[in-house]
């Protein structure tokens, strides 16, 4: 029997199957963590018009609610985004007496009367977008059932620009169709972001009372078959 | 001819170019002499009193040397129909499965077939391998290793047919459990998915089976290319104008694969228990395997797949088919290959025959059991499918379906065509015995596609009644699904050792405690220059 290879070579079986093992478990591990929504769409946060509609300013700072501009949120699938008319309503020149004198923010807000004045939309990025072979994700069935706004965008009202809060994939779907108690609140405080906050943290992902009397007196039951999302 | 014997006439008679000479004549009566009809009399298993150098020279001639002038054509013929159905299916992943003639009625047709059709034929292999192995039914060892190289080569080609039935074959990924971030998992309530993993483990311990029975004799190889570089300083190059010895690939590549093999008693112990520990685990497979495949329709309430008679009737009926296309394989091959026939005697080919002829036997028992069946369960759906959209032909009834003469041609091919080896001249003949494994193998295919199609084609409702015609792409599929496993058998012919050496001398009158060498002792070479067996029997 002669020496055609080194005697290093014997432990190539073993180098091999290890190495093979580690390989595929990180392929499918490094696909699984950098090539999933919850690395790659988490965290979107696209450049805006006009610098960005601050929601940090008009929902936290100054109180108001969501549903002032995102009007049909409660009977729509939409929570549609607002026309230029609405930010006119507070925007349009001399209204805003105590800010209008301020030449900053009038400099800052002027791309909303240009668009007024020349009949145009404000072209705003879409952050939150399910794929084409979703249905329209529908926003007042939600609302009603006591899913909060910020169960699925983060706390919206602390953001000076928005960015996607969720992964939106369709594990975290199932997630909470699967144990909605632990992220319902009472319908009517859907929109009181900061508070739904600190109620959730508290409860650390379980229900309590109202959440359980909730899904009976609202007979829950959150689909999980493919047609309820999927055409 | 390589120039690494120096004897053209030898180098000529062991590359399978020409006979090494015969050793006296066989008794009248007794074909080429293994067709004994006293009891008390074993069937020689190796004709032509061959020594064990020259069983080695053979069996590694095939390998080192030139193959035949048909041998190249052959390669390039089919290697092309291999890639002309590359083509056909980029074609289809491109354009979508509609390429095929599938349609809303008719859903599954020569996909599935040829699935079926493959991953059946593979069962042979196993049963040799496996089964065989444990009965000692020592004329196993002239075929294991051409029928595992079959079931491999056959599996692969089975394989790629589920694999491009899906529309989105991108997302063939979700056919293994992986974690993702849609949350879905595979149902393990579809046999669907226990197909995958019954063809996955079938596929890796077939292979597994093949490559480690394979060890010694790559061994041999690798040690007598090594021994050609020792003896002499030059030698056949791989190419012109590039110095590497052909007989260093061979040392390296054989040397590889080889895994360190010595021929040490220690490696021939434990290779024996890890092959009695393969056959034992590649036992249930040739029964579980195609179980699972039949499950595939039997778990469905279509008329015509919702049979408790599948599973086995699949399984005698893929080793039916297998043993027709190991046949099929194996008769050429020992045409083609002179010495072939003193390894694969005519006794060989009536033992195969035989068993042809009882899967063929079974086969026909489970195609009446489902007419009884059909009739005795008073199911009304099931009695139309059997009767008018299978057997009565359209010019007996107006209820007959276009497919009458798919179910009369599997009926002639597989349970007619094998009864002629209840006379011994047929059985015997290897003309015979390629006639009908030809007719089996075309009845086999027809099986599935009557299994599949008759059934689909008409179900509950009248109105959603259709026909499958097959495209050019399916077509070319799966000749070209032919043409891959033609490809990778002639592959196998070339460079692979194509009989297992020790267990073909293991049946040897050699190796028996009760042989006495006498007057010819020249022909035992014990010892001699066969190096590559020492240390075993």
């Amino acid at each position: 029997m002669s020496l055609l290879f080194p005697k290093w070579t014997n432990a190539l079986p073993t180098v091999g199957a290890v190495a093979a093992l580690l390989g595929a478990s990180g392929v499918v591990g490094g696909f699984w963590y950098y090539a999933t929504p919850k690395f790659y769409d988490a965290g979107y946060m696209p450049t805006q018009p006009g610098g960005g509609f601050s929601h940090q300013i008009h929902a936290g700072k100054l109180g108001m609610d969501c549903r002032y501009c995102h009007t049909k949120v409660e009977q729509s699938p939409e929570a549609n985004i607002p026309n230029v008319a609405t930010c006119i309503g507070c925007h349009a020149d001399g209204r805003l007496t105590k800010l209008a004198v301020e030449p900053k923010h009038k400099e800052r807000t002027d791309f909303i009367r240009q668009a007024y004045n020349a009949n145009q939309s404000i072209e705003w990025r879409r952050i939150h977008k399910l794929p084409d072979y979703v249905r329209n994700f529908p926003h007042a069935t939600h609302i009603r059932a006591g899913v909060s706004c910020y169960s699925c965008h983060g706390q919206i009202d602390a953001m000076p620009i928005v960015a996607q809060a969720q992964p939106l994939s369709m594990g975290w779907c199932l997630d909470c169709h699967r144990n909605p108690e632990a992220s319902l609140v009472s319908p009517d405080k859907v929109t009181q972001l900061e508070w739904v906050k600190k109620h959730l943290d508290e409860r650390a992902g379980q229900g309590d009372a109202e959440t359980k009397a909730l899904v009976e007196k609202l007979r829950l039951n959150p689909p999980e078959n493919c047609g309820a999302c999927h055409y | 001819m390589s120039s690494i014997h120096p004897d053209q006439v030898t180098a000529q008679q062991l590359a399978g170019l020409s006979r090494l000479p015969d050793r006296g004549t066989p008794a009248p009566g007794t074909g080429d002499g293994s067709l004994i009809d006293d009891p008390s009399v074993r069937s020689p298993l190796v004709l032509n009193e061959r020594t064990f150098k020259e069983v080695t020279d053979i069996v590694c001639g095939y390998a080192e040397n030139k193959p035949g002038k048909w041998w190249l054509p052959a390669l390039m013929i089919s290697g092309s129909i291999a890639g002309i159905g590359g083509l056909a299916i980029l074609y289809l992943v491109i354009t979508g499965i509609g390429t095929w003639g599938l349609n809303n009625q008719v859903d599954w047709a020569w996909d599935i077939t040829n699935f079926v059709f493959w991953i059946g034929i593979g069962h042979a292999g196993t049963l040799i391998s496996a089964i065989l192995c444990l009965l000692k039914q020592k004329w196993r060892t002239a075929v294991n290793r051409s029928a595992e190289a079959m079931t491999i080569f056959a599996v692969i080609c089975a394989a790629t047919f589920p694999g491009i039935h899906i529309g989105r074959q991108w997302m063939a990924w979700f056919l293994p459990p992986l974690p993702n971030a849609n949350n879905i998992w595979p149902n393990f309530k579809s046999p669907l998915l226990w197909d995958v993993f019954a063809i996955s483990t079938y596929g890796t311990v077939s292979a597994l089976f093949w490559f480690m029975g394979m060890i010694p004799d790559l061994a041999t190889l690798r040690d007598r290319a090594d021994m050609r570089l020792r003896a002499s300083k030059t030698g056949p190059i791989i190419a012109p104008f590039i110095p590497i010895r052909v007989d260093a690939v061979r040392a390296y590549v054989y040397g590889f694969l080889s895994l360190g093999w010595r021929f040490s008693s220690r490696h021939w112990h434990r290779y024996e228990a890890a092959y009695l520990v393969l056959a034992g685990i590649s036992t249930p497979l040739v029964l579980s395997v195609h179980s699972i495949v039949s499950f595939d329709f039997a778990t469905s309430i279509l008329p015509g797949w919702h049979t408790t008679i599948f599973p086995p009737y699949f399984v005698a009926g893929a080793i039916f088919g297998g043993f027709a296309m190991v046949l099929l394989l194996l008769i050429p091959a020992r045409e083609l290959f002179p010495n072939m026939k003193d390894f694969i005697t005519l006794k060989h080919m009536e033992n195969m025959a035989k068993i042809i002829l009882v899967t063929g036997s079974m086969v026909g028992f489970a195609y009446s059991m489902e007419f009884f069946i059909a009739w005795y369960s008073g199911n009304e759906y099931e009695a139309h499918v059997f009767k008018f959209n299978r057997a009565i032909p359209t010019w007996m009834s107006d209820k007959g379906a276009p497919y009458w003469w798919a179910y009369w041609a599997m009926i002639f091919c597989n349970v007619v065509s094998p009864q002629v080896f209840w006379m011994r001249k047929f059985r015997t003949s290897p003309a015979a015995i390629f006639a009908v494994s030809f007719l089996v193998t075309i009845g086999m295919w027809f099986e599935r596609f009557v299994i599949i199609v008759t059934s689909l084609h008409r179900a509950f409702l009248p109105g959603e009644w259709g026909m499958f015609f097959p495209t050019a792409v399916d077509i070319t599929t799966f000749i070209a699904s032919c043409g891959v496993f033609l490809t990778l058998f002639l592959i196998f012919l070339k460079f692979l050792p194509v009989f297992a050496i020790a267990e073909l001398k293991a049946v040897m009158p050699q190796a028996s405690p009760h042989h006495h060498a006498d007057g010819h002792d020249a022909g035992h070479g014990h010892g001699g220059g066969d190096h590559s067996k020492g240390g075993h029997h």
